[in-house]
């Protein structure tokens, strides 16, 4: 994403705080094809897909003033929100617990996306450094991020203790955490 | 406020967080942690954005306009802020409207009308199906409509146009109304010049307007103001 977008779609954010309807049909516009991708990597399914984008939305309609206090990047924001939508839908039958919910966030000390800690470059560096892990605990990552994976289903797959399941992913989680801040 | 955590404590149990793994005790912690500590909420904002690259190899996926509709449906009525003219229609359905208030909001959203002698009239076009409103003012004084969307928009790739007749006369284009929540335009002389009934359209169309000098897409909907005239 150039600088450019990336202020464009800031710009609507911030417009769409303010209750302008025509921003927020725009920023649909700009940002939906990625957030029904997201969407659809999670659930599987169009149809399903396509009601957790309009719960999407509507969070991100009322929730648009928020954004400026998260630290994230206009992107980043908007598939958290589509991802951990999606998350809470296929987890619907089994659990009520909500996943990380931004409206209970407190605001970062670093208000502004442009002074967030991790850098762009660094958030690209992820795939890079998935794969200095093992592919196994790789799958686990990408597992619980993508799939919705619980540690108990983790540990079942991978046919160990739900407690060792969580070291090993603890253990990887701070050698991603090194590898990228390196 | 001081974390109680160690920087790799935080680190591993914001990661946690963020991917959703946390259940019980460890999730209400991290919650409570998430809503007071600063350092924590940023070190959970920072793996979102770590694990949001994941999510870079994926092609994006247009979906249905059924779902720009819907939501459309779901967040604006009950939602919006009540835009300023659709307030002003409120006040003037009440009772009598203070014109010299109505000059004042029209001064202050447009610039200072030419003069300030002739009539206001106010009307809104609603489509029946509810998802297309716009209030109209036909300003006299000046022979200028001003119009404001206050629900809905063109379908996308499309634009409205504004159409008028007087009671007999023929349809006419008042202008294009290509992007933007508000327009001002000026009336064609044959609508300028009409007395008594005035009916006001606005249709949607494609860019550049309608090829055939009538509505060739869908019209929201019409509005008669009944009444017109130049003189106060």
């Amino acid at each position: 994403m150039t600088q450019n977008q990336r202020h464009e779609i800031e710009t609507l954010i911030a417009q769409t705080a303010l209750g302008n309807q025509n921003a927020f049909s725009k920023l649909y516009d700009a940002t939906s094809g990625k957030l029904l991708a997201v969407c659809m990597r999670v659930l599987s399914e169009r149809a399903a897909a396509e009601d957790a984008v309009q719960e999407v939305y509507v969070k991100v309609w009322k929730n648009a003033g928020r954004y400026q206090v998260t630290g994230h990047s206009p992107m980043t924001w908007l598939i958290t929100i589509a991802r951990n939508t999606s998350i809470d839908r296929l987890r619907s039958r089994r659990s009520d617990d909500d996943i990380a919910d931004h409206s209970e966030r407190i605001a970062s000390p670093e208000l502004s996306p442009e002074q967030s800690a991790i850098a762009a470059s660094e958030s690209k560096r992820i795939m890079g450094c998935m794969d200095e892990l093992k592919p196994d605990r790789r799958a686990a990552i990408s597992g619980a991020y993508l799939d919705g994976k619980s540690y108990k289903d983790l540990s079942e797959q991978f046919a160990v203790p739900l407690n060792t399941m969580r070291t090993w992913l603890r253990r990887d989680l701070a050698a991603l955490r090194e590898c990228m801040t390196r | 406020m001081t974390s109680v955590l160690s920087s790799d404590e935080r680190g591993a149990l914001a990661a946690e967080y963020a991917l959703g793994l946390l259940t019980g005790d460890h999730l209400a912690y991290a919650r409570q942690r998430a809503a007071s500590d600063p350092e924590f909420a940023q070190s959970v904002t920072d793996w979102e954005i770590r694990f949001a690259a994941l999510t870079d190899d994926l092609t994006d996926e247009t979906p249905s306009p059924a779902v720009k509709k819907a939501l459309q449906a779901e967040v604006f009525p009950k939602t919006a802020r009540q835009p300023f003219f659709q307030r002003l229609w409120v006040w003037q359905a009440g009772a009598a409207l203070s014109l010299s208030v109505l000059v004042a909001v029209l001064a202050l959203d447009f610039g200072t009308p030419d003069q300030t002698t002739g009539p206001l009239y106010i009307a809104e076009i609603a489509a029946d199906a509810g998802d297309f409103r716009v209030v109209a003012v036909v300003d006299k004084s000046t022979d200028e409509i001003f119009l404001t969307r206050t629900q809905g928009a063109a379908p996308e790739g499309r634009i409205l146009q504004v159409w008028a007749h007087g009671e007999s006369g023929p349809t006419v284009s008042v202008g294009l109304w290509p992007d933007g929540e508000s327009i001002r335009l000026p009336l064609p002389e044959t609508i300028a010049a009409v007395g008594g009934i005035l009916t006001i359209g606005v249709s949607e169309e494609p860019p550049g307007g309608s090829s055939t000098g009538l509505p060739s897409g869908r019209v929201f909907g019409t509005v008669d103001i009944p009444g017109v005239s130049g003189q106060l």
